[in-house]
């Protein structure tokens, strides 16, 4: 763990009532994605098939991307290429302003909150309003995403409730789930019919047929697509596969994954415009290109953001996503975070407790923890060679540890030594020996009895 | 936006450009994913439907299917508007909806109560049904209206996702739009408590047609 998470950590998520909420709500997903698992006979094959496809798919990218531009073109798309975030903020603002477009209603993309969009357009006068529930929580709320999959999971009901008091009117003191969830259908509805234009992002591109493929419960994407004369899909180029036919493993993979549903209630094959539509194609690459030419963490590019491995990661549980800083939070954030390189991301892969479990979960099999500890020790090398050299009384105390640890005859004297040392040494405030270390912590009271002397008792009893 | 075309192919000749050097082009595509061992059948349709908040309804033989959709559709739209594409209305036959003519905006659909539009297959598994634009070309119809009832060919029903995406036509790919729809539409945004109709359909019915 680092300094910045727990200090991000504690600020967002301060009252052990909303961490234990957090914790049983995240923790509830990964129950239902383990229950959905069992149900399917082929699950670990499908993890399996969906691990290749990717692989096949990174290392061919270049041949897919150029067949995927010829076929969208060829279904009546336009594509646009773009390095960097400045570059796509650029495009999708050109577009827009060429067609005099102000009213923007975009669906869950993450790609455009990396690439900080909404920003760019709204210093440009545009209003973009998010229009997946979660999204739109987080928008009105004037926060970022705190989850994949469910991006108010941090959120309280009464929260919810006081929120849409302030910004959508509703009654004072209502914060029933399903009565928000209607004033926010009322309002959204109103904006979709309104709206110039769509954003979307794109679950998959497919390279044969130039399509791309929406996925979502609440049908958004497929209101914001379907209505507005513009559709402006923003996608990394990582999300392209081979052919239409390997869509069904990841599909099977996915929503199981993410929340314990066979699919998600829509899923969406989209190729060319719409009849009287237009359809942009943005590729967007903003680090993932370099991060393919790295074969220690090239395989993170697979992930299909089902946010399995947040649900399962019991540092994200009780810390929350805001506390990662970066737009995806979790074990994948803290694999993808180093490698985009954005200020202090370069900390997240310690925190982890590397327990694994993220790559047990994870559908397309990338090894998370090892990346995770790879990051690590591409962080200490690099700092070995600026490093300060620990001060005396550091190597005075290693050197002492070392001597004693070494030796199990000096062990026990020690270990009674510490139990006489203990109350001094648990004892809160600025004069304590450990006053850093405690002041996120608390040392728990010494059982009476040491286990060496219980192991000895019992096995004298035995 | 001729103006800004140079720099755009650039662009793209960059990123090709990085893809490439990253690129080793060792391994292998995996093939087909073999059928899994799953139960067909309408039954395990209509549990796989009931899970994610749909009705299914049926299946009835070709001559009682007018009659159970009328009922149906006087429930559901309690007044309101009824629309139908024009495939489903030709298995329908008549009754209290009108059939969407085109052309039509999307925005024509605002008030529609109940909409009638044909899926093509279905995958029991997860109780996804296949709609094609050839049966659905008013893309916002399914999305804009309150309830949706798709009709659906029993005999077209797979096992799984696998055998039922790989009997859709081939033409199917050549419109803009396929999508599987699979139960209403459905959000847990607020602490995680299941509401359906987040944007669009509140529920979902699917009578099957033996």
């Amino acid at each position: 763990m680092t300094a910045s998470f727990d200090a991000r950590a504690l600020a967002t998520l301060p009252s052990r009532g909303e961490l234990a909420q957090h914790d049983a709500a995240v923790w509830d997903l990964r129950r239902r994605r383990d229950a959905a698992a069992a149900r399917v006979p082929d699950w670990e094959a499908l993890r399996e098939r969906a691990a290749a496809l990717k692989a096949f798919s990174l290392d061919h990218l270049e041949e897919l991307l150029v067949l995927f531009e010829e076929r969208a073109r060829a279904a009546g798309a336009h594509v646009h290429w773009a390095t960097d975030a400045t570059s796509l903020c650029r495009i999708v603002s050109e577009l827009l302003a060429a067609r005099g477009a102000r009213r923007v209603v975009k669906s869950k993309s993450m790609l455009t909150e990396e690439c900080g969009l909404n920003r760019h357009l709204e210093a440009r006068g545009i209003e973009v309003v998010d229009t997946d529930l979660g999204e739109r929580i987080v928008q009105l709320a004037g926060e970022r995403p705190s989850h994949l999959i469910v991006p108010a999971i941090h959120k309280t009901r009464r929260e919810i409730g006081a929120l849409f008091h302030r910004t959508l009117g509703t009654p004072k003191g209502e914060d029933d789930p399903e009565r928000l969830t209607r004033f926010a259908r009322a309002d959204l509805r109103r904006r979709f019919l309104a709206a110039d234009a769509g954003i979307t992002g794109a679950n998959f591109a497919v390279a044969e047929s130039g399509s791309i493929v929406l996925v979502t419960n609440e049908g958004n994407a497929d209101l914001g697509t379907s209505l507005p004369p513009l559709h402006v899909a923003c996608l990394g180029i990582e999300k392209v596969v081979p052919a239409l036919a390997d869509l069904p493993v990841f599909l099977r993979l996915l929503a199981r994954s993410a929340t314990g549903q066979p699919i998600s209630a829509y899923t969406s094959v989209l190729t060319g415009p719409r009849r009287g539509g237009e359809l942009h194609l943005v590729l967007v690459d903003a680090g993932r290109g370099a991060l393919l030419a790295d074969p220690a963490h090239r395989s993170a590019l697979a992930c299909i953001r089902c946010g399995a491995c947040l649900n399962t990661c019991p540092v994200y549980r009780r810390a929350g996503g805001h506390a990662y800083g970066t737009v995806i939070p979790g074990p994948i954030g803290s694999v993808l975070g180093p490698a985009f390189a954005n200020g202090e991301a370069g900390e997240l892969p310690h925190a982890s407790t590397l327990c694994g479990s993220c790559s047990a979960v994870c559908p397309v099999k990338i090894d998370l923890h090892g990346q995770l500890l790879a990051w690590r020790g591409e962080r200490r090398a690099a700092r070995a060679k600026g490093a300060r050299r620990p001060s005396p009384r550091e190597r005075a105390l290693v050197a002492c540890a070392a001597f004693v640890l070494s030796r199990p005859a000096l062990l026990a004297p020690a270990r009674a030594a510490a139990r006489l040392a203990w109350p001094l040494l648990a004892r809160r405030g600025p004069k304590s020996p450990a006053a850093a270390w405690l002041s996120e912590r608390e040392l728990p009271p010494l059982p009476r009895e040491s286990f060496r002397a219980q192991w000895r008792r019992r096995r004298g009893r035995a | 936006m001729a103006a800004a075309a140079g720099p755009r192919v650039s662009e793209r000749e960059a990123i090709l450009a990085r893809v490439r050097r990253g690129a080793t082009r060792r391994a292998v595509h995996p093939g087909a994913h073999p059928p899994p061992p799953l139960a067909a059948g309408w039954d395990a349709f209509a549990a796989a439907l009931a899970e994610v908040g749909g009705e299914a309804h049926g299946p009835f033989a070709t001559h009682a299917v007018n009659d159970a959709l009328v009922e149906l559709v006087r429930r559901r739209a309690e007044g309101g508007r009824v629309v139908a594409e024009p495939s489903a209305a030709e298995l329908a036959g008549r009754g209290p909806w009108e059939v969407a003519r085109e052309p039509a905006v999307g925005h024509a659909f605002a008030d529609v109560a109940v909409a009638l539009v044909l899926g093509c297959t279905a995958a029991a598994e997860c109780a996804a049904v296949a709609v094609l634009e050839r049966d659905a070309p008013h893309r916002a119809l399914p999305f804009l209206c309150q309830r949706l009832v798709l009709l659906l060919p029993a005999a077209s029903l797979e096992p799984d996702l696998h055998r039922a995406w790989a009997r859709l036509p081939l033409a199917a790919w050549r419109g803009h739009h396929v999508t599987w729809i699979s139960g209403p539409s459905k959000t847990a945004d607020i602490e995680q408590t299941l509401v359906y109709g987040a944007h669009g359909p509140l529920g979902l019915d699917v009578v099957g047609i033996a």
